[in-house]
């Protein structure tokens, strides 16, 4: 891994001759989270009415939304541009209580998380006796002063572990460093499933803070143990939560945010979902077949989930077969009539999240 | 997730000579979607824990 042959070399090096600072600026991608910044918003910029039913991706790529049970509270997620002043960043994920819920079920929670595939934590060692510990840190702000649970799971070995944090200063942008562990049981799974969940608490029921606080890794995720001591986020609607600055790496340290090319990013987050126009307007003749295909690029996690807004015309039955693929899009047309005719024109949504 | 409604679509395949299962049109949290056979796929994965509940089933129109 390049992150251990740049720890090496800053240790080798005179003190003069180069920068700790400058070292650390190295890209080397050693922040597991994609998206930290929170600067790639490609579904949009903010939703509204988040809660019963509405777990999944609304605004801020990466970055799901997830509510057990039934619950009566709802939400509004936003990417904002309020962002700690001076530490480079330029957006922030906002989560605003709309609708209060002064107290929830014991099932019921209130989630932001991250999901990353398990081929890209090998390197952690998970399961071994050389698991690397994982350190997280971040800018965090909210009116909700008291105790957050950041809740890591592996979903492969069903095991957890938590760390809780504290909003101490009401409204006020604070920097957060927690470092987990290692695990040595249970190794991550080398595929492109989801291996590890990244899971920042905004609620929780009973169901999973009425144990003790799972603060070394233990088995059985989402339990009593999960987010112990964990404030409702739902229980005013003058309540709001702010995050950025989200870095995972293996180590006990926390390095400086690793600020990627906003080209970078956004490929990285189109892995996992990106929006695609297609067009194709063509002579036709009646009773033959059209088969038009369009690259993707970046290849997607999985052959996504397709979605299309648009139109047909009307020589070819105003429809068509939509196949998505982690590398392309299909179209095949039969065409009723002939004569001038758009096949297809409009965007296609590819949806490859975990 | 609220699945409504799942369907296979077919497109004929000059190989086998056959029309094939291609993709899944499904209604899910009330937006059309065609969701791929890719057991990586999580619309997928939900989509065959729905079907596996009785009641529920994939219709295939060439069946």
């Amino acid at each position: 891994m390049a992150i251990t042959r740049i720890s090496n070399i800053a240790n080798t090096l005179p003190d003069d001759s180069i920068s700790n600072s400058k070292l650390q600026n190295v890209v080397n991608f050693k922040n597991i989270i994609i998206n930290g910044d929170m600067s790639i918003a490609q579904r949009g910029t903010s939703a509204t009415g988040l809660g019963n039913n509405d777990s999944g991706y609304h605004t801020v790529d990466r970055w799901r939304f997830q509510e057990v049970g039934t619950p009566t509270y709802e939400f509004t997620q936003t990417q904002s541009t309020d962002v700690p002043s001076g530490q480079g960043f330029a957006k922030s994920l906002k989560m605003d209580c709309t609708t209060a819920q002064g107290s929830l079920a014991s099932d019921e929670l209130i989630r932001i998380a991250q999901r990353v595939e398990g081929q890209n934590l090998q390197y952690l060692k998970k399961g071994t006796a050389n698991a690397e510990s994982l350190t997280a840190s971040f800018w965090v702000k909210s009116n909700k002063t008291g105790t957050y649970i950041l809740n890591l799971v592996d979903q492969d070995n069903t095991r957890q572990i938590s760390k809780s944090y504290t909003i101490n200063s009401a409204s006020t942008w604070e920097k957060k460093t927690l470092t987990f562990e290692g695990d040595t049981t249970g190794a991550f799974d080398n595929d492109n499933g989801n291996s590890l969940q990244v899971i920042f608490f905004l609620g929780a029921g009973t169901d999973y803070t009425s144990g003790t606080l799972a603060t070394s890794w233990e088995a059985s995720a989402l339990n009593t143990n999960t987010a112990v001591g964990q404030v409702n986020l739902a229980d005013s609607t003058s309540n709001e939560w702010y995050i950025t600055g989200v870095q995972l790496e293996a180590g006990q340290v926390a390095s400086d945010f690793e600020f990627l090319p906003v080209d970078v990013n956004l490929e990285r987050c189109q892995r996992y979902y990106k929006e695609q126009l297609t067009n194709c307007r063509i002579n036709v003749n009646s009773g033959d077949t059209y088969k038009m295909s369009y690259p993707v690029n970046p290849t997607m996690r999985a052959d996504p989930t397709g979605s299309f807004s648009g139109s047909h015309g009307s020589l070819v039955g105003s429809t068509g077969t939509l196949t998505p693929a982690k590398n392309n899009i299909k179209w095949d047309h039969t065409a009723t009539g002939t004569g001038d005719s758009t096949l297809h024109d409009g965007t296609v949504k590819l949806d490859a999240e975990l | 997730m609220i699945i409504t409604s799942a369907t296979y679509q077919k497109l004929f395949n000059e190989e086998t000579n056959q029309q094939e299962n291609v993709s899944i049109k499904a209604v899910i949290n009330g937006k059309t979607l065609i969701v791929p056979l890719d057991e990586a796929n999580t619309d997928y994965q939900a989509i065959q824990e729905w079907a596996a509940i009785e009641g529920n089933n994939i219709i295939d129109p060439g069946a």
